[in-house]
């Protein structure tokens, strides 16, 4: 309850932010239409600008709750309830603004995609992007330093050689070997590695996510409560 | 300003100063009679109405301190808090208890670790030496943030009321009850990012007392409050107090420290707890 709480606020704090929801959208679009006449390089551009914009939004989120969530744990929240809620959120708002991706993809190239394959690597990407962008806020309490390192990590995963065996431990490459079964009709091992890098890397980061906001938020060794 | 507005403006007043409807009544009588008798506008006679109540107030504090029931027990023990910031000493070693039924005042020049000390006593911040007992549920009004601008009063009072595992309907009512006694109207729907700085604080100060927590730490909840609700949250204080509370205020407003139980002076000249 608690953490569905936490949830809905997030989410109802965001939704209330237009101009955000409309560069949310403007991100991923963009991204597509810059590469339409390609479509393997499209699809790829729009997985990238989904993550993008997801993980931004959270890190965003982390950074506009950290100095409310220590009054929150004092009124009886617990950390997992604060970082699941939010990922949650993230999460809800990632699938909100892939699914109209996913019917432009549909409208514009369904015959030439595999469309299954698709929405897998877009809720893969959501997957992937909102623990990532909490991990960050997590990690660098100060938004602009936050917002470059996501900086960094995209326009490397951009610019890197796809062969390139470093490729594998960049965050959202799981979308982009779906997106290549997803378009260039490749074997199945293209999705299995897919998904178990998007699943690990997602466990990962929850994980950290969970290390790092458990020791912001714990209780201080210092203050004892008195046996009632 | 008419002498029935000046009237009604002093009775008004005398009210925040917790004076006894009778009393009240007998003061805005006395006062009718002499403008009356006298023939002098209300405020040439007596100056403005928060003034004169101020004074009458003071007069019969002085005559008479309410007999008030004997604190309970310990709800806040800090022991022996020392802070450092590099080569900087916040904190020399600092002691504070707080009994239920108490107020104490955390007072002191800026920097001179008022807020730093209650958020070491809310478990917020590790001090460097020395330990912190509550007993009981602690509420913690930051000295500003604390809210999320997008958000409505009535959602922050869910979400705090969430936590202390209160529902949905009985949050919103405990919060408009808690805002409406600070003279203010919370369920209206403006998100907390276009309330003023006075009114964000109130929100603050209802998060805070969401749940009637025993220990209540107030970091300057006060700030950007117009004079009125000024008087109006120390009316608070006195009755949380009179519940059983314990509360521990940073200030640097000295005019109600006679009204406390205890004073805390962090300024480093002058360490010194006075009962």
């Amino acid at each position: 309850m608690k953490l569905l709480t936490v949830a809905e606020m997030a989410l109802r704090e965001l939704s209330r932010r237009r101009g955000v929801l409309l560069l949310l959208l403007a991100l991923p679009l963009v991204c597509y239409l810059a590469r339409r006449d390609h479509l393997g390089q499209s699809i790829r551009f729009l997985l990238l600008g989904l993550a993008w914009a997801v993980s931004t939004s959270a890190l965003f989120a982390s950074g506009t709750s950290r100095r409310i969530e220590p009054r929150l744990r004092l009124s009886g929240y617990r950390s997992h309830h604060l970082y699941l809620g939010r990922l949650v959120a993230m999460w809800v708002l990632g699938l909100a603004v892939a699914a109209p991706f996913f019917a432009l993809v549909a409208l514009d190239r369904g015959g030439e995609v595999r469309l299954g394959a698709l929405a897998a690597a877009m809720v893969l990407a959501v997957t992937v992007a909102a623990p990532f962008g909490l991990l960050i806020g997590a990690a660098v309490p100060r938004e602009l330093e936050g917002t470059l390192i996501l900086l960094v990590t995209i326009s490397l995963q951009m610019m890197i050689d796809p062969a390139d065996s470093i490729t594998r431990v960049t965050p959202f490459w799981s979308s982009r070997e779906i997106g290549t079964y997803a378009v260039d009709h490749t074997g199945s091992e293209y999705l299995t590695r897919g998904l178990l890098h998007g699943v690990l890397f997602t466990v990962l980061a929850t994980a950290l996510v969970a290390v790092l906001s458990t020791i912001r938020l714990r209780s201080r060794p210092h203050l004892r409560y008195a046996q009632r | 300003m008419s002498d029935e507005r000046w009237l009604h403006a002093l009775g008004q007043e005398l009210a925040r100063h917790r004076l006894a409807p009778e009393v009240t009544h007998h003061v805005v009588a006395e006062a009718a009679a002499h403008l009356r008798d006298s023939g002098q506008p209300a405020l040439r006679a007596f100056g403005t109405p928060q003034g004169y109540a101020a004074a009458v107030a003071e007069s019969l504090a002085s005559q008479h301190r309410p007999h008030r029931r004997p604190p309970g027990r310990v709800r806040l023990r800090a022991s022996q808090i020392t802070k450092r910031y590099g080569r900087r000493t916040v904190l020399k070693p600092t002691d504070l208890t707080v009994h239920a039924g108490e107020v104490a005042a955390i007072v002191g020049a800026n920097g001179c670790g008022k807020s730093t000390f209650l958020r070491i006593c809310a478990g917020l911040l590790s001090p460097d030496s020395g330990e912190v007992v509550v007993d009981g549920v602690l509420g913690y009004c930051p000295q500003d943030g604390g809210t999320y601008d997008f958000l409505l009063p009535e959602e922050h009072f869910v979400l705090v009321g969430a936590g202390r595992g209160l529902d949905r309907a009985r949050s919103r009512r405990l919060g408009r009850a808690g805002a409406a006694t600070l003279q203010w109207e919370a369920g209206d729907g403006v998100q907390a990012r276009h309330l003023s700085g006075g009114t964000r604080q109130k929100l603050n100060l209802v998060m805070a007392a969401l749940g009637e927590p025993d220990v209540l730490l107030l970091d300057e909840p006060y700030q950007g409050f117009d004079r009125g609700t000024y008087l109006d949250f120390w009316q608070h204080v006195w009755r949380w107090r009179d519940e059983g509370r314990a509360i521990v205020v940073v200030t640097h407003l000295l005019n109600q420290l006679d009204q406390v139980d205890q004073v805390l002076d962090l300024t480093p000249a002058t360490r010194e707890v006075a009962a």
